[in-house]
């Protein structure tokens, strides 16, 4: 027999190489132990793939790599499958070394898994950093494990010229606000617009998140993200009870189109006023950004301390990556005034830096939103942010539902609070 | 019978190569994977810590869970809408389109052309039809039936027969294609005979067509029910299974649990459940189809 190939020693060979791929794949399932790359570039996996954003980071990493010391390499990747990734990333035995991430309960959670590295060390050139924003990067065991580059606010958005050709007036209480809509709905535009459709259905978490803080307060809504209160509480029931009042004043299409569409009704005047972060400027012609006004989320209850949205985005590293020093000093660069001024600059400028330091866009609107954010009693972040990206779609369902059939409140809320339930759980 | 006198076959060690090493990437690729989900379904797994063990707690959750409820529901309403009509329009087509005219092959490839395209972005093409301002709605418009208008992705009555359109839309040019291949193995002699005999058309239909289809049947069967529980890219860009969970599907479900509620055991539990069915469904029917044939 002169066939080459199949000598017993051989097929033992193969059936060994199978074998340890075959155990590999258990690890699948097990948490292996020590750090895997060492040498080469830091390398910072990026969630930012808007083409101005990615553009920005791409000029932040060209400009830290003249600084010599340690290279970084920038992979992009997009937002939904990085947010579906990133488990796996931090839990791979080989993981990249820096992430794009949020701020708060969401990186905490990373954290109390033990993935994340101390960056105690970078915060130690961070001094000048608000205490707000150090706590936010803080985590349960004292150590900073993230680090801030700029935030931005949540407002009523509405074009200047809309309003001064229906001669309306922002509205400051929840009664002023009322009328607002009423006069609005009798110029013919549905006076709320809202862009909960698709697959931006989150949107809608910020009309829960404003009422809840304004009606119910800070504390309270966090309590109830984390689990500590249920959905089924008579609080939740009043956030509903208030939204209830306005719904007549939203848009009909408010669940059935993008944020991206809803944002063109409001350049084109088919709806009034919006509630959304400033990130909505992307999809806005530049042009039309100098008719853009916001007004801050109305107050419901004066004794309740007036609370805004401001998250807070950034960056976390993995505890397993191989050059842990590099990471830290690219962390530092990112952290300088300079790194974040030249970020605003290259994107659309909408955020505010979070260095102190460091000068936002410069813009009426950038000024009159970061004096908002400075007079707040506290921030929240977000619904995800200030819970977890699981929890997010649970919330999801059930404001879509609302929506739809308001009168269905009990089996929604019921239904929400089971649906949560599994998320804390598991 | 003889009883074959035992002779030492002699396996070519190429051939033992060609089974062999299929077998072991199938079993790597394949196999394992199944087990590894098999074992995880009576797990709790987040994808980071170690999973812990919680016997039949997924089942049993599963049981209590509404959104199961409504994804098996739909589920269902999924199998008998796409799968029926998907048989009876393809083979219908494939009737119609049987004999060979003038210009027939035109209207063949126009049919088979959706299998060809990527279901995702013919999904994001559906999608843009559905918009409020979108092509479907404008139409009805036109022709004076705004009444009809609606959105209706986001329409929880709806949206799931809005996401089984476009799945259709395309599973009918591929049944048909099937079918037309069964049409011509069977015997035109049995037609011509019949034809003698003084047969109507249905009867040629009903006693010849079906009957000879069986062996076709069988294949269409599985690759609706198989196509069926599997159907997510379509619904997932479509939707989402939204909104809440109106058109959730027992796929979607699966995959909403996995990746956005991070719950991999609960997951793969519901994954265990899809393929229990496919395989249920599947197996009922052949066994049923050779026991017949016998």
């Amino acid at each position: 027999m002169n066939t080459p190939g199949l000598t017993r020693r051989n097929f033992l060979a193969g059936l060994g190489m199978a074998g340890a791929a075959a155990a590999l794949g258990g690890c699948a399932t097990s948490v292996s132990g020590n750090s895997g790359q060492s040498g080469g570039a830091v390398t910072v996996e990026s969630n930012l793939s808007s083409p101005q954003a990615k553009s920005a980071m791409q000029a932040l990493i060209a400009d830290y790599d003249k600084r010599g010391s340690t290279q970084a390499s920038l992979n992009t990747v997009a937002s939904e499958t990085f947010r579906v990734q990133l488990p796996t990333y931090l839990t791979s035995a080989n993981p990249p070394d820096v992430y794009t991430w949020y701020a708060g309960s969401v990186a905490r959670s990373y954290a109390d898994k033990g993935l994340l590295l101390d960056l105690s060390d970078v915060w130690h050139t961070m001094d000048d950093y608000s205490p707000a924003l150090r706590s936010l990067s803080t985590d349960a065991s004292g150590k900073q494990i993230f680090v801030p580059t700029d935030y931005y606010w949540w407002g009523m958005f509405y074009r200047k010229s809309n309003f001064a050709r229906w001669g309306v007036r922002p509205a400051t209480t929840w009664d002023e606000f009322i009328t607002l809509c009423q006069t609005l709905k009798s110029h013919g535009v549905a006076p709320i617009g809202m862009g909960a459709g698709g697959s931006t259905a989150w949107v809608a978490s910020a009309w829960f998140d404003y009422l809840d803080i304004r009606i119910n307060g800070a504390q309270y809504h966090r309590d109830l993200l984390a689990g500590k209160h249920s959905f089924t509480d008579p609080q939740v029931r009043t956030v509903f009870a208030r939204w209830k009042q306005v719904l007549p004043y939203f848009d009909p299409q408010s669940t059935a189109v993008q944020f991206q569409d809803a944002t063109t009704s409001l350049l084109q005047n088919r709806t009034g006023m919006m509630l959304i972060g400033t990130f909505f400027a992307d999809a806005a012609p530049k042009d039309a950004l100098a008719d853009i006004d916001f007004f801050q989320f109305p107050i419901i209850d004066p004794s309740v301390p007036v609370v805004e949205e401001g998250p807070t985005d950034g960056f976390f590293a993995s505890r397993r990556s191989g050059h842990a020093a590099g990471t830290k000093d690219f962390l530092t660069y990112m952290a300088t005034a300079a790194a974040q001024e030249l970020y605003v600059k290259s994107s659309s400028g909408t955020v505010i830096p979070a260095n102190p330091k460091a000068r936002d866009a410069g813009t009426p609107l950038v000024a009159k939103g970061k004096a908002m954010l400075a007079k707040a009693a506290d921030l929240t972040q977000f619904f995800n942010r200030d819970s977890s990206d699981a929890l997010q779609p649970t919330a999801d369902a059930a404001l879509t539902q609302f929506f739809d059939k308001p009168d269905q409140l009990d089996s929604i809320l019921s239904t929400w609070q089971a649906a949560a339930t599994k998320v804390w759980s598991a | 019978m003889t009883v074959l006198a035992p002779q030492r076959f002699r396996f070519p060690p190429v051939l033992l190569l060609f089974v062999l090493v299929p077998l072991l990437v199938e079993g790597f690729w394949v196999f394992w994977p199944a087990i590894q989900g098999l074992y995880l379904s009576f797990t709790k797994w987040d994808g980071i810590t170690a999973p812990q063990n919680v016997g039949f707690g997924n089942y049993r959750a599963m049981v209590g869970d509404p959104v199961f409820r409504k994804a098996l529901l739909d589920t269902a309403i999924w199998l008998v809408l796409f799968g029926g009509l998907s048989a009876i329009g393809g083979l219908g087509i494939a009737v119609l389109l049987q004999k060979e005219r003038r210009g027939v092959g035109i209207y063949r490839s126009a049919l088979f052309l959706p299998v060809v395209f990527s279901l995702v972005a013919t999904s994001l093409i559906w999608q843009a039809m559905y918009q409020p301002d979108g092509l479907i709605n404008k139409v009805l418009g036109a022709i004076g039936l705004s009444g009809w208008e609606h959105s209706w992705l986001a329409d929880a009555n709806t949206a799931l027969y809005a996401v089984i359109v476009p799945a259709l839309w395309r599973e009918i040019g591929y049944v048909m294609v099937l079918y037309l291949a069964g049409l011509k193995a069977i015997d035109p002699a049995l037609y011509e005979a019949a034809t003698v005999d003084g047969a109507s058309r249905w009867q040629r239909f009903t006693r010849i067509t079906l009957p000879q289809l069986r062996g076709v049947n069988a294949v269409v069967l599985s690759v609706i029910v198989i196509d069926s529980l599997r159907s997510f890219d379509v619904a997932w860009a479509l939707t989402r299974g939204g909104p809440y969970h109106s058109s959730e599907l027992l796929s979607t479900y699966m995959y909403s649990t996995a990746f956005q509620s991070v719950q991999l055991g609960y997951a793969s539990a519901l994954a265990v459940v899809i393929f229990v069915l496919a395989f249920g469904v599947i197996v009922t029917y052949l066994v049923r189809a050779f026991r017949e044939a016998e």
